[in-house]
């Protein structure tokens, strides 16, 4: 590799995001962000960086962790647990429900996220304060409120519940408990089992756990006797009702286990036709501020923004313009920028010259005559009139 | 009836199986077969995508399986679990078909087991060949040994021979070719064996099926 080849490169996850791409994200942040706070939650934005130690939900394989001063730092690997630290440090004596979202980078090894596997935007919320099913409700038809309004059509919500899994692996031994956890996070249903054999669990039970993890939609009616299941149930029920859709994009399943530990309750993914690993990911996780002194419920979900982007562009998605982009050419400099700050005022985009990226937006060239009059496609137009023709090409489109 | 892949096909309702090549095929044929799954036209040729009765086959190289799968770009897929723990790809396990048996092993020259331990007293690292760098890594950082890996493609055995590693990680069935090259079975790892694994989202999606799936599969296991 020559050394200008060197100075091309990108370190292995990384890459850059094209103007077209980068648009679209902007387009589905917006979208995300208004939908949060159209649910009444409001947006907090953590470090990027944080101590290695702090960052323990991930595998430390999977960080990004660098020396500062003698100190292990990683890049942020997960939001869910930086905000618990925000939330036990300044909300401690909160009272009443904390809404939280956030649209940011997230720096972790990833697999499914193809190119950019080691630094990808992730959005979310977190509900805390409240329990119950009414609360796991807001956030699932907060979720389809979201993703249905950044225009993903063919998608389903799959909702499981840790309390559900431990119920089938009850009276185990803790460790042994673990350690099939441990290999369900992983997705290693085998390895699951096997542990729980050697553990004394007997082949009806495993029998009876092994056909209850591969439980959706109708077939939860067959396991109403175990835990969870009536939580899981009810909060679909609620999820609904809260969410004026009314299709049925709620869908138990009792095989969803997240990767990430610290998840408690309702657990839920979404997957879509498109794309091959969840779109989001979220639940119920009482647990975790705890570990930081704050002894409060949570709930709430992450969206991986590049898979979401994914299944949008294959569901036919595309940004909408209000306008086109007018490329001005031609009269002298002075002239030119009156002429453009005029169209601006107008409330179009102007770029002067020749554009060489547009980012998938229409571009239209203007010629300047003088400053109130310009030539489109061959006709010497005022601006006015100029700026009704540009206004109609968009209506057009 | 298999039919002409170079038309695409879009059948949204096939499954379709990344299934791995090699010395593992003709057992992986006998389980679709075992299981009642059409297996016409999956060999006697060099199609690399078969399509029969609604399922889609995609005959790949084994360590290309998890890779497939993780993406999407196949539903499910029947592979080793040795090369599942050397991708590290996010795929569901559903079923230990119990074919393809075989060991992660850690073997040294016979004899030299002592002096390899005392060198690893003296130099603080042992050097081992392998073709298996994450599990051997993952193995060791277990056990709190440090050893410096040499990546190989084939006949790891030999390394230890010539010098270029004191032990090595290899996969092995019957032992035979360690045997045969003065190796000795220093510790076991793990045990291996053919997996049926599925893509996670497809595994939502199309649950009635997969389910019904890994029950076939888990009946034949037990039938055999």
């Amino acid at each position: 590799m020559s050394a200008a080849q060197d100075d091309l490169a990108l370190p292995r996850g990384f890459r850059d995001i094209l103007p077209t791409e980068a648009r679209e994200l902007h387009a589905i942040e917006r979208t995300l962000m208004e939908a949060f706070e159209r649910h009444g939650y409001v947006p907090l934005e953590p470090p990027s960086v944080e101590f290695a130690r702090a960052a323990s939900a991930v595998d430390e394989r999977r960080m990004m962790r660098f020396l500062d001063q003698g100190n292990l730092l990683a890049l942020r690997p997960d939001i869910t647990t930086a905000l618990a630290r925000v939330v036990a440090q300044r909300y401690r004596e909160a009272k009443g429900a904390l809404r939280l979202s956030y649209f940011t980078t997230v720096f972790r090894q990833d697999r499914s996220m193809r190119g950019s596997e080691r630094e990808y935007d992730q959005a979310g919320v977190e509900l805390i304060g409240p329990t119950g099913t009414l609360a796991d409700a807001e956030i699932l038809a907060l979720l389809c409120d979201a993703l249905g309004s950044c225009g993903l059509r063919s998608f389903s919500i799959e909702v499981g519940h840790m309390a559900t899994v431990r119920a089938l692996f009850a009276g185990l031994p803790p460790a042994a408990l673990d350690v099939v956890l441990e290999a369900l996070r992983r997705s290693d249903l085998v390895g699951a089992f096997r542990a729980a054999a050697g553990a004394g669990m007997g082949p009806e039970r495993i029998e009876r756990a092994r056909r209850a993890l591969a439980v959706r939609g109708r077939g939860i009616e067959t396991v109403d006797d175990v835990p969870g299941v009536t939580d899981l149930r009810e909060t679909i029920h609620l999820a609904r009702e809260l969410f004026a859709g009314g299709e049925l994009w709620g869908v138990p399943d009792l095989g969803v286990i997240p990767s990430l530990p610290y998840y408690t309750g309702i657990v839920f993914e979404v997957v879509s036709p498109h794309v091959g690993a969840p779109i989001a990911t979220g639940g119920r996780y009482d647990g975790l501020l705890a570990r930081y002194g704050a002894d409060r419920a949570a709930t709430g979900f992450g969206i991986a923004v590049p898979l979401l982007h994914q299944a949008l562009v294959a569901d036919g998605w595309k940004v909408s313009f209000d306008a086109p982009l007018v490329s001005l050419e031609g009269g002298d400099d002075r002239t030119r920028s009156r002429v453009a700050a005029a169209l601006r005022a107008r409330g179009f985009g102007v770029a002067l010259g020749r554009v060489a990226e547009s980012a998938g937006r229409a571009v239209v060239s203007a010629q300047v005559i003088d400053a109130e009059h310009v030539r489109v496609e061959g006709r010497d137009l005022h601006l006015d009139a100029a700026a009704q023709l540009f206004s109609d090409a968009a209506v057009k489109r | 009836m298999t039919q002409d892949v170079s038309t695409p096909t879009h059948d949204v309702q096939a499954l379709r199986i990344a299934l791995a090549q090699g010395t593992m095929f003709e057992e992986i044929v006998g389980a679709l077969r075992g299981v009642g799954l059409p297996t016409d036209g999956l060999t006697g040729h060099r199609r690399l995508v078969v399509r029969v009765t609604g399922v889609e086959y995609v005959l790949c190289r084994p360590s290309d399986v998890p890779t497939y799968v993780a993406h999407g770009a196949a539903d499910l897929g029947i592979v080793g679990r040795d090369v599942l723990l050397e991708a590290e790809e996010d795929v569901l396990e559903l079923v230990d078909l119990a074919f393809g048996v075989c060991r992660f092993v850690v073997a040294g020259p016979k004899g030299s087991l002592d002096r390899s331990l005392a060198e690893y007293q003296h130099l603080g690292s042992l050097e081992v060949a392998t073709k298996y760098p994450r599990v051997a890594q993952r193995h060791f950082d277990e056990r709190g040994i440090q050893v410096e890996l040499v990546k190989l493609s084939g006949a790891v055995e030999l390394a230890p021979q010539v010098g270029l590693s004191d032990w090595i990680v290899d996969l092995v069935s019957t032992g035979r070719t360690l045997r045969e090259n003065d190796l000795a079975i220093v510790e076991e790892i793990t045990t291996c064996s053919a997996r049926l694994i599925a893509n996670r989202a497809s595994y939502a999606r199309d649950r009635e099926r997969i389910a019904d799936l890994v029950d076939r599969f888990a009946k034949w296991v037990a039938s055999r």
